[in-house]
This record gives C-alpha cells, sequence and structure tokens, in this order.
C-alpha cells in the first residue's frame, strides 16, 4: 500500500519508472517447486515394490493374481483420473466423455492382441496339413475364427494393421488423439462451453457406444473384444507374473503421466489454462488464442487417455461396446471432484478409492448388513452410498479429499 | 500525429435497440482521449467492437499503417496487434499470484507450445519488477491477487495492460474505487502513457477528465455529439441538455 502513494516519478518515455530493481524470484527446481511429485513417486514405487513382493507370480503369494490385476488396472484408472483433472480441474473444460478415448485405446491394442493370438492358435492348428498354409488362407481363416459370432469371415478394412504391434500402438496414440482434434476444433471454434459442451462429449461417448454395438462396425458388436489377457509372443509366462509386469507398467505409465503433466501445469501454460478456467473472454483480450489451448488440453489429455486404456484393458481381458457408454465418462467426473479438481494427486487420490471401494463393495467382498427384516445388499446400494458421497463432498468438501492435504501443510510450520 | 484507428459508420444493434448509430471516430498515435456520455450512450459497446467482442451491423474499424479491418480478426488477433483493454470491474485471475498475472501479460509469444516451453529470462523479471514498481506491488508479487484491495487490483490491471505494451489502450472507468491520491497516480500514469502511444479513457468523473487535461468526445445514443477541450464541449448546448444538465 505504501508503495502507491509515493511521489509519482518524472515523465520518462518509455512510461515505466526508472531504476526499479530486477529481483528474479531465487531459480528454485522443477522437482523443488512441486513438491508432491517426489512424494508421489516414492509412494507409487514403494507400493509397486510391495504388491510385487506380496505377489503370487513374483512373491510370497499373498496377493492372489486377479487382485493384483485390480491393482494395475486401478493405477490406469488413475492415469485416466489426473488426465480429467487437467482438463476439468486446470482447463475448465467438464468433458464428460474421456472414457471414449481410454476405450478406443483399448481397442486398438485388443485388435493386435487378438489377431496376433488367433494367428498363433490357426498356426498351431495347421501345422500337421501336408502344405503349410499361404499367408492368404491363415488370414482368411484368423478372419473366421475372430468375426464367426457376428456372421462373418472377412476381415474388416479397419484391421488392416492388425497384424503388426507397432501399428497397433501407433493408433492406440492415433485414433483417440484425431479424435479429440476434430471433436475438439469443431466444438471449440464454435465456442460450446459449459455445461453444452458437457452434454456434446456425453454425445460423443454415447454415439460412439451405439456404433461399436452395431455388428458390422467390424469390431464384433456386443462381443467385444476377448481373451486379451494372452499376451502373444509371451504365452508362456504364467498369468500370475503377467499381472506383475502389467502392474509395473501400469505405475510406470502413471509416474511419467504425472511428471508430464506436473510439468505442463506448472508454468506459464499452466497459468493460461487456469485462466481460460477462470474468465476466457479475459484471456483473450490478453492475445492468447484460447481455442488453441484448450484444443491442445484436449487432445493431449485424450492421448494419455487412450494410452491408459491400451494398459487397462490387458488386464481386463476383455472390451466390449459397454465400456464407452456414457455413464463411465461422469463416474471419472466424479472420482476427480470426490478426490479434489486441480490437484494431480486429488484426482489419483479420488480415482484409486472410489474404484477400489467400488470393486470391493459390488465384488462381494463386503459383508451385507442385516437390518431386521431388511437386508442391505452392497452391490444394490454402492451406487446410492457413491451418489451421497459425491453430494457431501460438493457441499463440505469442495476441494475435495486432495484439499485435506492443504489444511495439514498449512497447519505444519 | 497519425491516425491509429478509425472507426467508420458503425452501427450495431441489439434486438432492435440501436447502441450504436453510424459512429465514426479516430485517435491518433500519440494521443490521450476521454470519452463520456450518459448512461447507455454506447460507451462500453463502442470498445466491445474495437476489441472484437461484438461484431457491428455495417461499417468498419481500420487499424495501423497498413489499414486493417479490424473485423475481421478475432479478439486475440486483435489484442496482439497492440490493442489493450482495461475492463470497468477489475478483472485480474484471483487464483494465482500478482507475478504470474503480469507474466501472463508481458510481450511475449503467445502460441500454445511456445508458452509450454518457455522459461523466464533475466528481461522477464527485470520488466516485471519494473511494472510492479510502478504500479506499487513490488512487496505483493507472490501473493495471490484475489487478496489484494480493491484499488490493488485495479493498479494490477493497469500493469498487466502496460505488460502488453499496447499501441492503443481502452481504459473503463480507471479511477472507479480509487481514493484521491489512487487517482492522481493513475491520471499521472495515464498522461505519460499517452506520450508514446494512443489511450482512449472512458470515464464519468468529471474531475477526473478535467485533470487529463486532453481532447474529449462525447457520445450520445451510439453516435458523436460533441467533440473537442472538455472547456468547448461542455459549453456546447446539446451536450447540456443531453448529459450535463441533468
Amino acid at each position: 500500500m505504501t508503495l502507491i502513494n509515493r511521489p509519482p516519478v518524472a515523465a520518462t518515455p518509455p512510461i515505466l519508472a526508472q531504476g526499479a530493481e530486477a529481483s528474479p524470484p531465487p531459480r528454485r527446481s522443477f522437482l523443488r517447486e512441486n513438491p508432491s511429485i517426489p512424494w508421489f513417486l516414492g509412494l507409487l514405487t514403494i507400493f509397486t515394490v510391495i504388491v510385487s513382493v506380496l505377489s503370487e507370480g513374483l512373491g510370497i503369494g499373498a496377493l492372489s493374481t486377479s487382485m493384483v490385476k485390480i491393482l494395475g488396472m486401478t493405477l490406469c484408472l488413475c492415469l485416466i483420473a489426473i488426465a480429467m483433472d487437467v482438463v476439468w480441474g486446470y482447463c475448465g473444460i467438464l468433458s464428460l466423455g474421456h472414457f471414449a478415448f481410454f476405450g478406443l485405446g483399448g481397442y486398438a491394442i485388443g485388435m493386435w492382441l487378438m489377431y496376433a493370438r488367433t494367428e498363433i492358435v490357426i498356426r498351431d492348428s495347421m501345422a500337421g496339413a501336408v502344405l503349410p498354409p499361404t499367408d492368404a488362407e491363415l488370414s482368411e481363416a484368423v478372419a473366421a475364427q475372430i468375426f464367426g459370432v457376428v456372421g462373418s469371415s472377412e476381415l474388416p478394412l479397419i484391421w488392416s494393421f492388425a497384424h503388426s504391434l507397432p501399428a497397433q500402438l501407433a493408433l492406440v496414440v492415433a485414433v483417440p488423439g484425431l479424435l479429440a482434434l476434430v471433436f475438439g476444433w469443431l466444438a471449440f471454434r464454435s465456442r460450446v462451453t459449459g455445461v453444452y459442451l458437457s452434454i456434446l462429449t456425453q454425445a460423443m461417448t454415447l454415439a460412439l457406444a451405439l456404433y461399436l454395438f452395431q455388428n458390422d462396425t467390424g469390431l464384433r458388436g456386443n462381443n467385444g473384444l476377448s481373451g486379451l489377457q494372452n499376451i502373444p509372443g509371451l504365452l508362456d509366462v504364467p498369468q500370475a507374473v503377467l499381472a506383475v509386469w502389467f502392474l509395473w507398467a501400469s505405475a510406470t505409465a502413471l509416474g511419467l503421466g504425472y511428471l508430464l503433466f506436473a510439468w505442463v501445469v506448472s508454468g506459464k501454460f499452466g497459468s493460461v489454462i487456469r485462466a481460460i478456467r477462470d474468465n476466457e473472454a479475459r484471456v483473450r483480450f490478453l492475445g492468447y488464442n484460447v481455442e488453441g489451448y484448450k484444443l491442445f488440453v484436449f487432445t493431449l489429455t485424450a492421448i494419455v487417455s487412450g494410452i491408459a486404456g491400451a494398459l487397462y484393458y490387458p488386464q481386463a481381458g476383455i472390451i466390449n461396446p459397454a465400456e464407452l457408454a456414457p455413464i463411465a465418462s461422469i463416474y471419472l467426473a466424479v472420482w476427480v471432484a470426490i478426490g479434489g479438481r486441480g490437484r494431480l494427486y486429488g484426482a489419483v487420490i479420488g480415482a484409486a478409492t472410489v474404484s477400489l471401494l467400488s470393486s470391493w463393495l459390488t465384488g462381494g467382498g463386503a459383508p451385507n448388513i442385516e437390518i431386521g427384516a431388511f437386508r442391505l445388499m452392497w452391490a444394490d446400494w454402492w451406487l446410492v452410498l457413491l451418489g451421497l458421497g459425491f453430494v457431501a463432498v460438493t457441499l463440505f468438501f469442495p476441494k475435495g479429499i486432495g484439499g485435506l492435504f492443504d489444511k495439514i501443510v498449512r497447519k505444519a510450520p | 500525429m497519425m491516425t491509429l484507428l478509425e472507426v467508420r459508420d458503425v452501427s450495431v444493434s441489439f434486438d432492435g435497440f440501436r447502441a450504436i448509430n453510424n459512429l465514426s471516430l479516430s485517435i491518433g498515435e500519440p494521443e490521450l482521449r476521454a470519452v463520456i456520455g450518459p448512461n447507455g450512450a454506447g460507451k462500453t459497446t463502442f470498445m466491445d467492437i474495437v476489441t472484437g467482442k461484438t461484431r457491428p451491423d455495417s461499417g468498419e474499424v481500420l487499424w495501423g499503417e497498413r489499414q486493417i479491418d479490424l473485423l475481421r480478426l478475432s479478439e486475440s488477433q486483435i489484442a496482439r496487434e497492440g490493442i489493450g483493454r482495461k475492463f470497468q470491474k477489475p478483472t485480474v485471475f484471483e487464483d494465482q499470484s500478482v507475478r504470474a498475472n503480469l507474466s501472463m501479460a508481458v510481450r511475449n509469444k503467445r502460441g500454445p507450445f511456445a508458452v509450454l516451453i518457455w522459461r523466464a529470462t533475466v528481461q522477464d523479471h527485470q520488466r516485471i519488477a519494473e511494472l510492479a514498481e510502478e504500479i506499487g506491488l513490488t512487496e505483493r508479487l507472490d501473493d495471490r491477487a484475489g487478496d489484494l484491495s480493491h484499488g490493488q487490483k485495479q493498479w494490477l490491471e493497469i500493469g498487466m495492460l502496460l505488460a502488453q505494451d499496447p499501441r492503443l489502450l481502452l481504459v473503463d472507468e480507471p479511477a472507479a474505487g480509487m481514493t484521491p491520491s489512487e487517482r492522481e497516480h493513475t491520471t499521472d500514469l495515464l498522461k505519460r502513457a499517452a506520450q508514446t502511444r494512443a489511450v482512449m479513457v472512458i470515464e464519468h468523473d468529471m474531475d477526473f477528465i478535467r485533470r487529463l487535461d486532453c481532447r474529449v468526445t462525447v457520445l450520445h445514443e451510439g453516435s458523436v455529439l460533441a467533440e473537442g477541450s472538455l472547456d468547448h464541449v461542455t459549453k456546447n448546448q446539446q451536450v447540456i441538455d443531453v448529459y450535463l444538465g441533468r
């Protein structure tokens, strides 16, 4: 306050006060500025080591293989949750369609998994024949095997690269990225914002799910892709070991994703996207092309969601169009809201807590409660509980579970 | 003095109400200009048109040496051309530090990729320190902008405007909510800014305008009613009737 009332400085164009001393803030390293990163990576490493040691595949066997898979899948859900947090919590775009990108990533890798494995099975079964099968025969047999369930025996055009792992890995990134780019360009260019954009993203994921439900779309309709837990080339490796390997891969992806997004939101870019969230018109008058930033964030998070999906579905073993249902993307928003928007670790806490609680309560892990003649079945009542929890968090902890950390940190000297 | 911005025969109506009616106006570089007029005269709509927020129904807005038609550009392109705007209500990014607010405004590349890899240079720090000094917020650089007083937010927004280094500053009611000494500082700052660039101030406060000591444009019902020195326009009978007399 005192500086405002000082005598006016001499008029010397350019209009800035002369002699103001530059006092650059002490340069701190990226990690020092983001103390959550070492904490997060440390805890993630400890978690991964403990699970590996307790696993059936590589350790003492205290954790079942299916439990290890659930934990590995949870890490993938945490990865899409931090992507959601960046697009919603930081940039203010409430996308209710990010699970579409997750599903597309899963389909892209699933096509290779299914094709390559079927090819191996067929090759083995034809091994006894007098003449070795030609490539065309092999491809035909694979097609008949995969598409028999939908009454077709031809390999659809979109399976052209299914034999090639690098090509399908490229599609894991390219398909969600391209869809997000085109969708986002159309939506942001027309300045669709707020709840209208949310509805549009819901429509996108619903349309995609309905499309995939059809039998003639080349992705086996409502059967989806299955047997994805069998990794071609690693068929001799027991599932118990594979589960741990996928846990490592998921943990690595989550760690790298955390680093990437922490870097993206920490500098001036983070400043600009938070400013867009708070007042996008004002950001335009500062000369920033708001639509370009939104498109960048939307596409980048879609790509990361696709990668998360590509790691998730080999652990789940099956993907079908129901995975892309609008409700999945709404859950994603609920996780992030419960965990705490606008902080990356909040999204991780929310996704891990809610999805693990969900699989515990709906998977019959929790005992049912007898209240007189009434029997509380968790599988039925879980959604009610989740709904109440969501309302409670919104009303009483608008910053979510992650917001509690702020209070603890602030109290500490 | 060369003409920097020329607004020609611009009209715009909202639901049949003509907010701007064949408005023609120009401002040179450097120049300080005050725009006054009763409520609903079209002052803010005029700024909306120049900054690209509102598209007029007819007319043209020409800018700079190359006579660029601003109506073809988006808000952000217009801002990059060198038009800065200060809103009536202070609009700073409350959730972020004063430094982050200034840093976003400082003239640098604006594309997403350039901003992503941007790191502050010594010149950037120097510039931010100078701006903070100018607006009296040196001590508060690392505080949340939301924690500033109303007057300080006004200052921060003026600082952000200066950081953009615009050729034309559009300032909407800069003195609102300021103490007398803050007003004095504001007048001083605007006058100095107008030595090297064009500054257009919308203001209701006659004393404030008198202190600016510049050419005055009176708007009424969306067009220019009178233009000249303050003494000249205040003697104009029409101006007295529609504005000052009330």
